[in-house]
């Protein structure tokens, strides 16, 4: 299998805490790789280096063979990759298709010149609207985002990151806030287009659904991996066990 | 001894900058506003100083008075200007306040005259020698209260119950709030003590010229706004540094860059070359 | 129509270009400029001096035009650099720095300006007509902006940077390009100013002009076109409807920015249904913290 993106050696530091801590990771083409790992353990913190929202202490990132470390966030997504946030980010002075027609429209924007003189959106809007249909928020389509519950707001993030087009795709907890039959069909969707060749990785808390669909799983904790591989041998890991346990203990005592 | 003298006068208009940067940079760490209305609380306190100073003699009570005043009328600020639009984007409140000040201004040119007012007789005017500078007792003045002011400050901040409540909302809302201190209770009392100090800053430098005329906040505030960023927005001490750092480089900068810039637009220059260099200002927190 | 009224429509069409110029980079893309009069005044110097050292009025135009535009993309490359609160600070520093220059240096005509500026060479009624035209291509150019994908750039730019650059976007491009444009429109408006003066002085330059300007932008609704169009025309023609207003023209203007902050932030535009655009609920943070 072909190598798509190598993550090595990803320390970060917040202030006086270690957030992530020599963390490496080699993504596979195609496959479906799930992250998880208790609440703080530095996922979504992983995810914003890769994308370059976050500046680490050490880290190295290859996607394909080129170094992108040092490249700016959009051209690193101009190079394939999406993500969706998770704690959502609609862009507020938009309607929900109009967010969704943006990232169709990506290759307009790419330079200043087209994009002055472009000024139809009618195509962008269709695609936008297919985009909506599929992740099933098409009857909100000409609507504000504001009062949107979680659930629809997570889907548009998916949506809107699919409509860039990418190599990678990057969740961020799109499960989260969706009731079990939406989040069932999100997972199968987003299994969907995995199985038709697109890579994703995905953070997520629902182990239910997490473990129904990925192939390989990826558990951290307290920055640190401590699991790598099929999902049944990972969550029979007692390492693994003992973190979930850990912060069970913790949390009921608390 | 030239450099002397103008590394003194350089120090004491850094004090001055300082007490009216503080109130400022104050408003900024709670709230995230630039509360350019303060210029017109500058103002302000310096005509209620100089009305009650003429009217009762007394420089003391009219420092106290239009402390007091001033400081209400910045509460007031805050409850009526700043308080309904918190959740709107920043540059309402921002051209609100520049709205606010312009009007303010405007109101004590109607008021008061275009041409100002002055002093019936104006106190600590006598001259003080120091270090083979001559001062006047004003100046002195000046760098005393300032001093003495922001030391309060720090010792009310880090020492009583209060300053660590208002400490504890600046850096921490949620927590603040989980630990009963009520935030609405720490924004009044912070435009309280920056307006108050606004005010005193105000006589002072009315005292330092012998006049207030409706203008005069305009100026120092908008080189306050230049400090505080450069001290780092919120960031007390980094502005207290920045305001004397100005002050200085101002004295020296007219004679040096005078040719080509003018004095007060020094201040503009150097917060530009610095941002660009250190665009979090020179010391930031964040 | 008589000497008076050309006059007027002449100084509202400058005025149009120049606040059109300002609602494009904050309004449009969300960059806070608080020293638009530098601009203004860059334009304006420049073409005076170029006029009085020979070239033509088209070219002087143009010169204060592109000098004044790429004034712009400077202060634009350190709005790269700042957070958007510095920036506002920044842009107010930037029209203090260009008055202190301005007035220390003698070949900048100083305290005093430059005045005897050159004829633009065409008549009274003729000058206004081509700033009523360039005027109106102001407009058209910035209505087609917002109808272009440049503008769909600029709406995300202005809503939300980190995600716009997720989204493939080229920030600092759009942000320079915001600058640059809204800086020429300024620039053309100085120049014009300059050569319907015939005379200028920093005065005309100083912060109460950026204010001023902003003004008309806030009160007719930052973003959109048609309410900027009409505040500027109110608050330029205002101060000479009556005598009275125009002793008090500071403090209406001052009354006018904070009231429509505090109770209309959405400006005329939203006064209006259909027209305009929703003011972002911004500032999370803040929002709920205690009543």
């Amino acid at each position: 299998m072909k190598t798509v993106m190598e993550i090595k050696g990803v320390s970060v530091r917040f202030g006086g805490v270690q957030a992530l801590k020599d963390v490496s990771l080699d993504i596979e083409q195609g496959q479906f790789l799930s992250l998880i790992g208790p609440n703080g353990a530095g996922k979504t913190t992983l995810l914003k280096v890769v994308f370059g929202l976050v500046k680490p202490e050490a880290a190295q990132i290859h996607l394909a063979g080129r170094d992108i470390t040092n490249l700016s966030i959009h051209a690193r997504v101009r190079l394939g990759l999406a993500m969706t946030h998770q704690i959502v980010r609609p862009l507020r002075s938009m309607t929900i298709l109009d967010n969704v027609a943006l990232a169709v429209g990506h290759r307009r924007l790419r330079k200043i010149f087209p994009a002055v003189i472009s000024g139809n959106r009618l195509l962008e809007r269709q695609r936008a609207l297919e985009l909506l249909e599929w992740v099933g928020i098409a009857d909100l389509a000409g609507k504000s985002v504001f009062g949107r519950p979680l659930g629809v707001l997570k889907r548009l993030e998916v949506a809107r990151a699919m409509a860039l087009e990418p190599t990678i795709l990057f969740l961020d907890e799109p499960l989260a806030g969706l009731n079990s039959i939406e989040s069932s069909r999100l997972a199968d969707t987003i299994a969907a287009i995995n199985r038709e060749g697109l890579t994703v990785v995905m953070i997520e808390h629902n182990l239910g659904e997490v473990l129904r669909v990925s192939r390989r799983l990826v558990v951290l904790d307290n920055g640190i991996k401590i699991g790598d591989g099929d999902p049944e041998a990972v969550m029979h890991d007692p390492t693994v066990r003992a973190a979930y346990v850990g912060k069970e203990i913790a949390d009921a005592a608390a | 001894m030239l450099y002397l003298e103008l590394l003194i006068q350089g120090l004491v208009y850094g004090c001055m900058y300082a007490v009216i940067a503080v109130g400022l940079t104050l408003v900024y760490g709670l709230l995230r506003i630039l509360h350019v209305a303060h210029a017109g609380l500058f103002a302000l306190g310096a005509y209620l100083g100089l009305l009650v100073t003429n009217w009762t003699g007394s420089l003391s009570a009219g420092l106290l008075v239009s402390a007091l005043l001033v400081g209400l009328a910045g509460m007031l600020i805050y409850r009526l200007c700043y308080q309904p639009i918190l959740d709107r984007p920043p540059y309402v409140a921002l051209i609100a306040s520049i709205g606010l000040f312009i009007a303010m201004e405007e109101i004590f040119r109607l008021v008061f005259g275009p041409y100002g007012l002055t002093y019936k007789a104006a106190p600590l005017q006598s001259k003080v020698q120091f270090l083979g500078t001559t001062l006047r007792q004003a100046d002195v003045g000046l760098v005393i209260m300032a001093v003495g002011l922001l030391a309060a400050l720090s010792y009310l901040s880090q020492k009583t119950r209060i300053g660590v409540g208002w400490r504890a909302t600046v850096d921490d809302p949620q927590m603040a709030r989980a630990f009963g201190i009520d935030p609405v209770k720490v924004r009044y009392l912070n435009f309280f003590v920056g307006s108050a100090l606004a005010a005193v800053a105000g006589v002072f430098v009315s005292l330092l010229s012998n006049v207030v005329e409706p203008t005069m906040g305009g100026v120092p505030s908008y080189k306050a706004l230049a400090i505080i960023v450069l001290g780092g927005l919120g960031d007390v001490k980094g502005t207290l540094i920045a305001s004397l750092v100005l002050g200085v480089v101002e004295a020296f900068g007219t004679i040096y860059i005078g040719k080509l810039l003018d004095r007060d637009a020094i201040a503009f220059a150097l917060l530009i070359v610095i941002l660009m260099i250190r665009p979090q200002g020179l010391f930031s927190r964040r | 129509m008589g000497i008076y009224e050309i006059s007027l429509a002449t100084l509202v069409s400058i005025n149009i270009i120049s606040a059109l110029g300002l609602n494009l980079i904050t309004g449009f893309c969300g960059q806070i400029s608080l020293g638009h009069a530098a601009f203004y005044g860059i334009g304006a110097y420049t073409a005076a001096l170029s006029a009085k050292a020979g070239l033509p009025f088209a070219g002087a135009l143009l010169f204060g035009m592109a000098l004044a535009g790429l004034a712009g993309l400077i202060v634009g490359l350190t709005s790269l650099r700042v957070r958007e609160d510095f920036l506002a600070i920044t842009t107010m520093g930037v029209g203090f720095l260009f008055i202190g220059v301005v007035r220390q240096n003698n070949f900048l005509g100083g305290e005093l300006g430059i005045s005897a500026i050159p004829q633009s060479g065409l008549p009274k009624l003729g000058f206004l007509a081509v700033v009523l035209i360039l005027a109106a291509l102001t407009t058209v150019f910035n209505l087609w902006i917002k109808k272009s994908w440049m503008g769909f750039a600029f709406e995300a730019v202005a809503d939300d940077e980190d995600t716009a650059r997720v989204l493939s976007l080229d920030v600092s491009a759009y942000k320079l390009t915001a600058f640059a444009l809204g800086t020429a429109l300024a620039g053309l408006a100085g120049g014009l100013y300059a050569f319907f003066a015939r005379s200028i002085s920093p005065d005309n330059f100083g912060f109460v002009t950026s204010i001023s300007i902003l003004s008309m932008v806030a009160v007719g609704g930052i973003g959109s076109v048609f309410g900027v169009l009409i505040s500027t025309c109110l608050l330029t023609l205002m101060p000479e409807f009556s005598q009275v207003l125009s002793d008090y023209k500071l403090l209406v203007y001052g009354a006018l920015l904070f009231g429509v902050m505090r109770f209309w932030p959405e400006g005329l535009a939203g006064l209006t249904s259909g027209l305009g655009r929703m003011v972002k609920i911004g500032g999370d943070s803040r929002k709920g913290e205690g009543q």
